[in-house]
């Protein structure tokens, strides 16, 4: 790479980040720092800004006002030592349908200056790694959705980015190859890159060393997923019931309660009353005549996080405690 | 600058792929020029001869028939029929059977004779204005010949000697193209058209295709110039402009016998001069347009159309009107026509078609350095 990272500088800085397309901004004055070697979710529903900020990041989309540091270079003023370093991922498919696998990898790793050998045995470890090692003579066109995706971080890797900007790489995505898509991310994460990832799912926010919550285009929440977590007031209570829909009637309205939805066939309910609350549920369910119910106390997971910040996404940044500083999870494999 | 290479190789190498991929693309840049070749050489001919022709005579004399002779003779005529009434020439026009009628009244002969002004009457289809035209001066020609033939068969009767008289003989002869054929006249000014469809049309959607797939961001994160991107598209497509350029001129010289009289590297330099000012156009639509669409459509309206009506290729410049006159200027297809009809036809060189080439160099120059500054100021949003 053209110069070593300076252990100073985190991956990513940008501060008063804005930049509006028409009259509605899309990223409004955005404070953002990541770590280097972070795992970084961008969480947020569709609109929140987040393809927006990403490309900005990846120099391809040039901010209305503030700035953003990637290593300590300005993506404005500085923009042709910034690429070098990242590898850039955007949300649509973006390789030739009509070239092969190993062409468009080629292609690519050539532009960006990677060596006639670097590119042999860096294709070969990365098709190996990522199971496209039998499909390096198909076109692109016609591989499956998950390979897109592959083929695509591949690609990125070529040129041995220190920091990936994915933006939804996993969207639209069968969950076996979700899960082989997040195996490979772990692994560069233990290799000590610094990932910068868009997900609308939950389950992939969990694996993140570090997340926020973007909303009309600011960052509304962020930390680890443990501190996100528990910044949820109240508890989490699981109510199972061969008549699931039943016992959601029968809680809803429990004083207590501050919310109840379906997840599947068991009812969450979050409880921000004073008393226990799987004995006050239990009486309810109960009082309704609902049979074989029966209740758990759970961990609030990420699911609860997103579906209470969007109950409140009103706007009551209340919520908002420090983002920090204890170090992350780390990314399960 | 060794890197800055590589990147434009793996971009002409990449072009290529994708033409080699595309089967209706390869038809388009190269088996479509050698039809419209063969459409125009062939099918759409301007030459007129063995005009079908019928021929009504209401005399039945001597003279009549000596003077029917005279289409008969010629080959610009062809008598296909010969009719009794008028009726017959009404039916022979309405099934194309004939597109001259030639009547001689009764009584040419004694009007003749008596040194009256004999009439005839010669009746010409005018549903196709070109032939018609052609005709009209021919049988113009063939009477005035005759007449002049009766005026000195007259003085040898009167025992007279002409030679003493001047005698005033017109003499028209077509330079460059003796026959008139339309071939050697289109092949040439069919060339500039072809040059433009592939280029402009090309390069109109090159840019335009990787903002669709989104390849463009992907290519603006790499160390890549935008002028190393500009001439790796470039590239490709001049050396097809030029492929077909060749093998518009193998094919006219063998199959049609055009003549190239004046110097090859003259015709190879506006050649390449237009292929660049076509380059530029196309790039400058590639620049401009929002959609894949609208850049195929805006070639097809800056590209096609003028190279076809406005470039001197299909009607004489000097007979569109004024204003049309002006806006050919405008494309560099007129200057194109120019030169291959120059050098093809005329046997010019650089002495006579420097104006052109300096005016297609300038155009190209112009093309190339404004879509060069609007691709920057684009992609840069």
């Amino acid at each position: 790479m053209t110069e070593t990272a300076n252990p100073a500088d985190p991956a990513i800085r940008a501060s008063g980040l804005r930049r509006s397309f028409g009259a509605t901004p899309a990223v409004a004055d955005l404070e953002l720092e990541v770590a280097a070697g972070a795992v970084f979710g961008l969480l947020g529903p569709d609109g929140a800004g987040k393809s927006t900020l990403i490309r900005m990041l990846a120099t391809v989309l040039r901010p209305d006002a503030g700035d953003a540091h990637v290593f300590g270079h300005s993506v404005i003023s500085e923009a042709g030592k910034v690429t070098p370093r990242i590898g850039y991922m955007s949300q649509k498919f973006s390789m030739y349908p009509d070239l092969s696998v190993a062409e468009n990898m080629e292609f690519f790793a050539t532009i960006r200056g990677v060596s006639r050998a670097d590119r042999r045995t860096r294709a070969a470890t990365l098709l190996a790694g990522m199971g496209l090692d039998e499909f390096t003579t198909r076109q692109a066109q016609h591989l499956s959705g998950g390979m897109k995706q592959k083929l695509m971080l591949a690609t990125t890797l070529m040129h041995e980015p220190d920091l990936l900007l994915l933006d939804e790489p996993t969207t639209g995505v069968d969950p076996v190859s979700r899960r082989e898509f997040w195996r490979i991310l772990a692994g560069l994460h233990r290799a000590g890159k610094t990932v910068l990832v868009a997900t609308p799912y939950m389950d992939e926010a969990e694996r993140c060393t570090q997340i926020a919550f973007l909303d009309r285009g600011q960052i509304k929440q962020s930390g680890t997923p443990e501190q996100i977590k528990a910044r949820i007031p109240g508890r989490l209570v699981e109510v199972a019931a061969t008549e699931p829909r039943a016992a959601l009637a029968a809680v809803q309205g429990v004083p207590g309660v501050d919310s109840a939805h379906l997840l599947g066939d068991v009812v969450r309910v979050l409880w921000s009353g004073s008393a226990e609350p799987e004995s006050v549920l239990r009486a309810a369910l109960a009082a309704a005549g609902v049979g074989g119910a029966g209740t758990r106390e759970v961990a609030p997971d990420m699911e609860t996080v997103f579906a209470y910040l969007a109950d409140s996404s009103a706007g009551s940044g209340n919520l908002l405690a420090d983002p920090d500083e204890a170090p992350g999870t780390g990314v399960s494999p | 600058m060794r890197q800055a290479l590589v990147r434009i190789g793996a971009i002409v190498r990449k072009e290529f792929r994708h033409l080699g991929r595309d089967p209706r693309m390869l038809l388009a840049v190269v088996i479509t020029p050698v039809i419209q070749l063969l459409l125009f050489a062939y099918a759409i001919s301007f030459d007129v001869d063995h005009v079908p022709t019928i021929v009504i005579d209401f005399d039945k004399s001597p003279s009549s028939q000596r003077y029917l002779r005279q289409y008969e003779a010629s080959p610009f005529f062809e008598v296909v029929a010969r009719g009794s009434s008028l009726a017959d020439v009404d039916s022979a026009f309405d099934h194309n059977t004939a597109r001259v009628a030639i009547v001689i009244p009764s009584g040419f002969a004694r009007s003749l004779a008596g040194s009256e002004s004999a009439q005839v009457a010669v009746m010409i289809d005018g549903s196709e204005p070109n032939a018609a035209k052609v005709s009209q001066a021919y049988a113009v020609a063939l009477n005035q010949l005759y007449g002049q033939q009766l005026t000195r068969d007259w003085a040898d009767a009167q025992g007279m000697d002409l030679s003493s008289l001047g005698l005033l003989e017109p003499r028209i002869r077509t330079w460059y193209n003796p026959e008139r054929r339309s071939s050697d006249f289109l092949i040439p000014g069919l060339m500039a058209v072809i040059i433009a469809i592939v280029t402009v049309q090309q390069t109109a959607v090159t840019l335009v295709r990787e903002r669709d797939l989104g390849t463009q961001e992907q290519l603006e994160v790499s160390p890549m110039r935008r002028i190393e991107l500009m001439i790796g598209k470039l590239l490709p497509w001049t050396l097809i402009a030029f492929l077909d350029v060749a093998l518009i001129t193998v094919l006219g010289r063998t199959l049609f016998g055009v003549p190239l009289r004046g110097a090859a590297p003259a015709f190879a330099l506006g050649a390449m001069l237009f292929v660049f000012a076509s380059l530029g156009m196309g790039l400058l639509i590639s620049a401009l347009a929002p959609t894949l669409d609208s850049a195929n459509m805006i070639a097809l309206l800056v590209a096609f159309l003028p190279s076809f009506l406005l470039s001197g290729f299909a009607f004489a410049l000097d007979q569109i009107p004024v204003w049309l006159q002006w806006i050919s200027y405008g494309f560099p297809a007129r200057y194109m026509v120019t030169i291959a009809r120059g050098v093809f036809l005329k046997g010019a060189g650089f002495t006579e078609l420097w104006p052109e080439m300096a005016a297609l160099a300038l155009y190209a120059l112009v093309m190339l350095l404004i879509s060069a500054v609007l691709y920057g100021r684009r992609s840069s949003r």
